[in-house]
């Protein structure tokens, strides 16, 4: 489904080089986990995915479902399916949630071929996966991310996550700031979605997260390199022992 | 020279006297001075002072101000002011300079000490000692060109005050220019100030301006900081004059990339007081603040306009006026921040608070925007009212009597302005005579 | 912002004018030219009473000796060439009937203008409870629901109609808020003004249903002046609405229209605007000069007057719908979104002045600049002597789309008394890159998201609208924004 290869990128203002060569393929209905040390990439990673502007891809490429994903604009990816759940989701003062998602939704299942949802279907589908994350239906009225508190950002992009449907979902860091309650509601909302042909791929600093939405593959990111990748259990052993040892390994290798 | 007759009686008196005072008493030994004055007089001419009902000049008359001093001898050199040590405001350790009806009296000054290759002198001295430096720098603070006023400065600006700090100098410790303003009957004086920061230096430079005397004057002054790359200028304005004077004061500074320019000026005394600042950062990366605090009472009036001028990409502004008005006063604030088309990514912040204490006083608020370049940040706020009534009981209920509470809470709403002053000892001083003013 | 962005935003700032169309009327016009015996023809057209010629001639006279002293406002932030004044025409009636008695006397060409603007002028076929007065050029050809209107009291109709039938309430209430006196173009109004509407709420009425004027300017090289009078009584209220729309036309077409509003005790005025003159074509060639004077008093206590208006048209727009609160707790609201783009040019705002006691104004503008055009907010607020404990609120929010646009924000606040509260908040910004970012990452293109933000920016000032006009209201900010025709 994704295959990035030998990815290298790096900040268009500065030139400083974040990503030194990534190679990862992740099939349908997987779930990958990106760990990482602070500044080791990780976010820069889902950033370029996504298509956000300010950085420059210098060699490598990435296929999302045999397409050049580094061609498409932002919009194109999404609607090809690719979903980010923000870090630090953005405010839009004074756009209603509802005429937000109705457009986004819309867009999407124009390019799959499908017809517009009534707004009779929307409002319902609004209600049902509002659910998922616990988030008071009352939300369709207000201003997206305006006024949420940092949990409701973070449920609100489960929720849009729920609502587009995408083949891939990146998470990027969607566990920061969250209490013990607030992560168990986003990550039953996740595994609701998890299913055979949607993948997933987890960023996280912390293994706290992966012991609600298990992986069955961990990479670990250090200087815009994947370092190393094992299962489920390469999480625990970096809880224990932290990154210093990869660190020491990935030099002596 | 333009035949004066076409001219109104105000600007008539001006060119007359400056025909009759040309060549002896504004002499000067510098031939580039000489012929600045000269196109100075004749765009005084043609521009004159600023029309009755200008914009600019919105709620300050100050033609019919002009026209009360008709007839003073723009050249006279006035009384004597006798001892001027009490008058210092800096404490400590500082260099003292000081003017007397803008005329540099380097007997009265103490700079000893001054870090080779800094000078202080005198305008025509400065002009023919330091005659590129001068070229340079002299008038070249505003490209456009401000009102009459400055040209009628240039044209009579006598002596005046030449300050250069030359490349990577840093002075250690702050200047103290002391202006002082008398008359037997009636003065006017105008001052001119010429401050050049070369590369990477920095300088601390603190303007006190003060009356002695019976008569009246009137002080058309202007003060030009030319301040060069990466150097640092950080500024104090205190006006503490008479009643009876009329205070009207150019401040134009000009910055390039990577300097910061500090300003804030604080209106203690006076009886018309308008203020006029013009800020350019004219590179990259320039940081500006521009902070007042006015305080009027009796009649007087406060008029204090600003304009920055972002022309350059990536600058940051904050600007800051705070005033208290009393009895029958007016105060005015007009503050323009203009952010050219080139001037993207500029940060703009403005604010005007005022407290109005009495029935009688007034205050005329115009904070604008003009912007022309779309990737930039800029807010601007303007608050009038009077005290917080709750705030005020809250302290006299905690038993503090109403004179007191009262002195709190307007040193609280005043207090941001006043920790802009980095001297902390300055600043003691001048929150000492704030609150003189308040418990008087 | 990428090339896609950049491109949308050109298209935004040369995006056609859909309204453009002229239609083919025979007209009354009179020969292009002021003098005073312009001012009688224009009077005796209409079958005037004396007492209203000599009103327009004392108007006609200030106008002259403004002129003559070089009195022409020219300090707002606007760059236009000065009307020649002897050039324009300043009646033209369509068709040389002067009055209709019903709807089936109107040339079915005028009855198929208003419908392509989306304004069926057959009772039948109306927008459910909203009366339509329809001033074409200078003349009002047709008020709808009158009848209705009657039974509760209610005058509304054309002013030549009221200068015939309610001369008493005319006489009464005519420049009583906006004298001739009061700036260059209320004079030339005073003296030229061809028709208009009135409206009269009796004490005690809550008009049953929305007013609105639709004004089209049809024939070249004339002007429009027309003048609008509402009257509230005691304890009445009534929202009103009006829409303007013009032809293409290659000179500048002027247009000097005067709103008077006079609001006794309790009573309460919502005036709603919809302003979309054509506004010249992407090279800044025609397009209308839009010279307004609106103003409000609030001449009782309790009274409020609330302005609201959605500004996209017009080349040149000039006017500062304003409220006078002179009753003690009497309340003024500005609500405006102006939207700029091509070479338009708007200096618009409000005036707040503060008399009586208690009194509150609240101001919200929301300014939208795009292409070369330039977009101010120029605003008074003034607190007189006697307005104890006034209270006043601004806000003026600019935004900008595209990098050869300005706006800018010019506010005057003039305190005289200790116990205002006046408080004045400013911003100005860009569509912020990380929130079409985001937008995007759901799915929506770049344009989408611009018309999405933008739309949600001035979302509060819409929803201030009358219901029926708000969803107009935002498709025409929508088409405006989209930059295609129809």
């Amino acid at each position: 489904m994704l295959e990035i290869k030998n990815l290298h990128a790096r900040i268009e203002e500065s030139g400083t080089e974040i990503l030194k060569g990534i190679d990862l393929v992740i099939r349908p209905g997987e779930v990958h986990a990106i760990m990482g040390p602070n500044g080791s990439g990780k976010s820069t990673l889902a950033s370029v995915l996504a298509g956000r502007e300010g950085y420059e891809v210098t060699d490598g490429s990435v296929t999302f479902d045999r397409k050049d994903l580094l061609e498409l604009e932002p919009d194109e990816r999404a609607r090809e399916g690719l979903f980010l759940a923000f870090q630090y989701p953005v405010e839009l003062p004074g756009v209603s949630m509802s005429n937000f998602l109705r457009q986004a939704v819309n867009s999407v299942r124009a390019h799959r071929g499908e017809d517009e949802l009534s707004s009779v279907d929307f409002l319902r589908t609004m209600k049902e996966k509002a659910a998922y994350v616990q988030l008071d239906p009352s939300l369709k009225q207000r201003s997206v991310n305006e006024g949420f508190s940092g949990g409701e950002k973070k449920r609100n992009e489960i929720f849009q996550m729920a609502m587009l449907e995408p083949r891939l979902a990146i998470l990027d860091e969607t566990d920061s700031g969250l209490d013990i309650d607030a992560l168990r509601i986003v990550a039953d909302g996740v595994n609701r979605l998890r299913s055979r042909d949607r993948s997933f791929l987890v960023i996280t600093h912390y293994q706290r997260l992966l012991n609600y939405i298990v992986p069955d593959f961990v990479h670990v990111l250090v200087g815009g390199r994947i370092v190393k990748s094992g299962g489920r259990e390469l999480a625990l052993h970096l809880e224990e022992q932290g990154y210093d040892w990869i660190r020491e390994e990935a030099v002596g290798a | 020279m333009t035949n004066t007759d076409s001219l109104k009686p105000a600007e008539r008196g001006f060119v007359e006297f400056w025909r009759a005072a040309d060549g002896h008493v504004l002499n000067g030994r510098d031939p580039g001075l000489a012929a600045a004055r000269r196109s100075a007089i004749e765009r005084f001419a043609e521009v004159g002072l600023p029309p009755e009902k200008s914009e600019a000049w919105k709620y300050t008359n100050i033609r019919r101000l002009v026209e009360a001093w008709a007839g003073t001898d723009p050249v006279a050199e006035g009384p004597d002011p006798g001892p001027v040590d009490g008058l210092f405001l800096v404490p400590g350790d500082a260099w003292r300079v000081v003017m007397v009806n803008g005329r540099f009296d380097e007997a009265r000054s103490a700079l000893a000490g001054l870090p080779s290759g800094v000078t202080v002198a005198s305008i025509a001295e400065g002009a023919s000692s330091r005659p590129e430096v001068f070229a340079r720098s002299f008038g070249a603070t505003r490209p456009e060109g401000a009102d009459g006023f400055v040209a009628l400065n240039t044209a009579f600006a006598q002596s005046g005050l030449f300050v250069h700090v030359p490349r990577g100098t840093q002075l250690g410790r702050p200047i103290e220019i002391l202006f002082l303003s008398g008359s037997e009957r009636r003065g006017f004086v105008q001052p001119r100030v010429l401050f050049v920061a070369d590369e990477g230096s920095s300088a601390r430079i603190v303007e006190n301006w003060r009356s002695f005397g019976e008569g009246a004057v009137f002080t058309n002054a202007v003060s030009e900081f030319l301040v060069a790359r990466d150097a640092a200028v950080d500024h104090v304005r205190i006006v503490d004059e008479h009643a009876s004077s009329v205070h009207v004061h150019y401040l134009q500074a000009r910055q390039l990339g990577s300097s910061t320019f500090s300003t804030v000026s604080f209106v203690f005394g006076g009886g018309t007081v308008r203020s006029d600042a013009y800020l350019l950062p004219d590179a990259e990366h320039c940081e500006t603040h521009l902070n007042g605090f006015y305080f009027a009472r009796g009649s007087a009036q406060v008029d204090n306009h600003t304009l920055v001028d972002h022309a350059r990409p990536n600058c940051e502004s904050n600007e800051l006026y705070k005033g208290i008005l009393d009895g029958q006063a007016t105060g005015v604030f007009n503050g323009k921040v203009l952010v050219r088309q080139d001037a993207q990514k500029t940060n703009a912040y403005q604010s005007n608070k005022s407290v109005v204490l009495s029935e009688t006083a007034r205050m005329f608020s115009k904070p604008e925007l003009e912007i022309y370049a779309d990737d930039v940040k800029c807010s601007h706020g303007a608050t009038t009212g009077r005290l917080d009534d709750d705030a005020f009981f809250y302290l006299r209920a905690r038993g503090i009597p109403p004179a007191k509470a009262r002195l709190l809470l307007l040193q609280a709403f005043s207090g941001d302005v006043f920790e802009t002053v980095r001297d902390e000892a300055l600043r003691e001083r001048l929150l000492a005579r704030l609150e003189a003013l308040l418990y008087a | 912002m990428s090339t896609t962005g950049t491109d949308f935003l050109q298209q935004v700032a040369d995006s056609d004018y859909k309204y453009g169309f002229v239609t083919d009327i025979d007209a009354d016009t009179a020969p292009k030219g002021l003098t005073e015996d312009t001012v009688r023809l224009i009077s005796s057209k209409r079958n005037e009473p004396d007492w209203m010629l000599e009103w327009r001639l004392k108007a006609f006279r200030h106008f002259q000796s403004l002129q003559a002293s070089d009195a022409y406002p020219g300090w707002a932030h606007l760059r236009y060439e000065i009307p020649d004044f002897q050039d324009i025409s300043y009646y033209s009636a369509p068709n040389r009937k002067p009055k209709y008695e019903s709807i089936d006397e109107v040339d079915p060409k005028l009855i198929d203008t208003f419908n392509r603007l989306g304004i069926p002028l057959h009772e039948q076929k109306l927008l459910a409870g909203v009366a339509v007065d329809v001033v074409m050029d200078s003349v009002s050809v047709a008020t709808t629901f009158k009848e209705e209107l009657a039974r509760h009291g209610v005058i509304f109709c054309s002013f030549g109609e009221a200068i015939e039938r309610h001369p008493d309430l005319v006489r009464r209430y005519m420049g009583s808020v906006v004298p001739y006196t009061d700036n260059f173009y209320a004079a030339l109004n005073s003296a030229v003004f061809s028709d208009g509407s009135f409206c009269y709420i009796p004490a005690g009425v809550r008009c049953p249903m929305e007013l609105s004027t639709y004004f089209r300017i049809n024939e070249a090289g004339t002007g429009q002046f027309e003048r609008t009078l509402i009257i509230a009584e005691e304890g009445s209220y009534v929202s009103y609405l009006e829409g303007c729309t013009a032809p293409k036309r290659d000179e500048n077409q002027l247009h000097a229209a005067v709103v008077e509003i006079y609001a006794h005790k309790s009573a309460e005025v919502k005036y709603s605007t919809v302003q979309n003159w054509y506004p010249g074509d992407a090279d800044g060639r025609g397009g209308v000069f839009n010279f307004v004077t609106k103003r409000g008093l609030c001449a009782g206590d309790d009274a409020k007057i609330s302005w609201t208006q959605l500004e996209t048209g017009s080349a040149v727009t000039w006017k500062y719908p304003s409220v006078i609160l002179k009753g003690d707790r009497s309340v003024g609201e500005f609500y405006s979104v102006a939207f700029t783009k091509g070479r338009q040019q708007a200096d618009t705002g409000t005036k707040m002045i503060h008399l009586g006691r208690d009194t509150r104004s609240t101001i919200i503008s929301k300014g939208i600049s795009a292409g070369r055009s330039q977009n101010a907010y120029r605003g008074l607020v003034r607190v007189n002597k006697g307005a104890e404990n006034a209270r006043n609120f601004s806000q003026c929010d600019s935004m900008l789309l595209g990098d050869r646009c300005g706006a800018h924000t010019f506010p005057y606040l003039e305190i005289n008394n200790p116990t205002a509260q006046v408080e004045h908040e400013a911003t100005t910004s860009k569509v912020g890159e990380d929130q079409i970012f985001y937008c995007q990452q759901r799915g929506i293109s770049e344009q989408d998201a611009i018309k999405l933000i933008v739309n949600g920016f001035c979302k509060e000032i819409l929803a201030k609208l009358p219901m029926e006009f708000a969803v107009e209201a935002q498709k025409l900010l929508a088409i405006e924004l989209e930059g295609s025709v129809g």
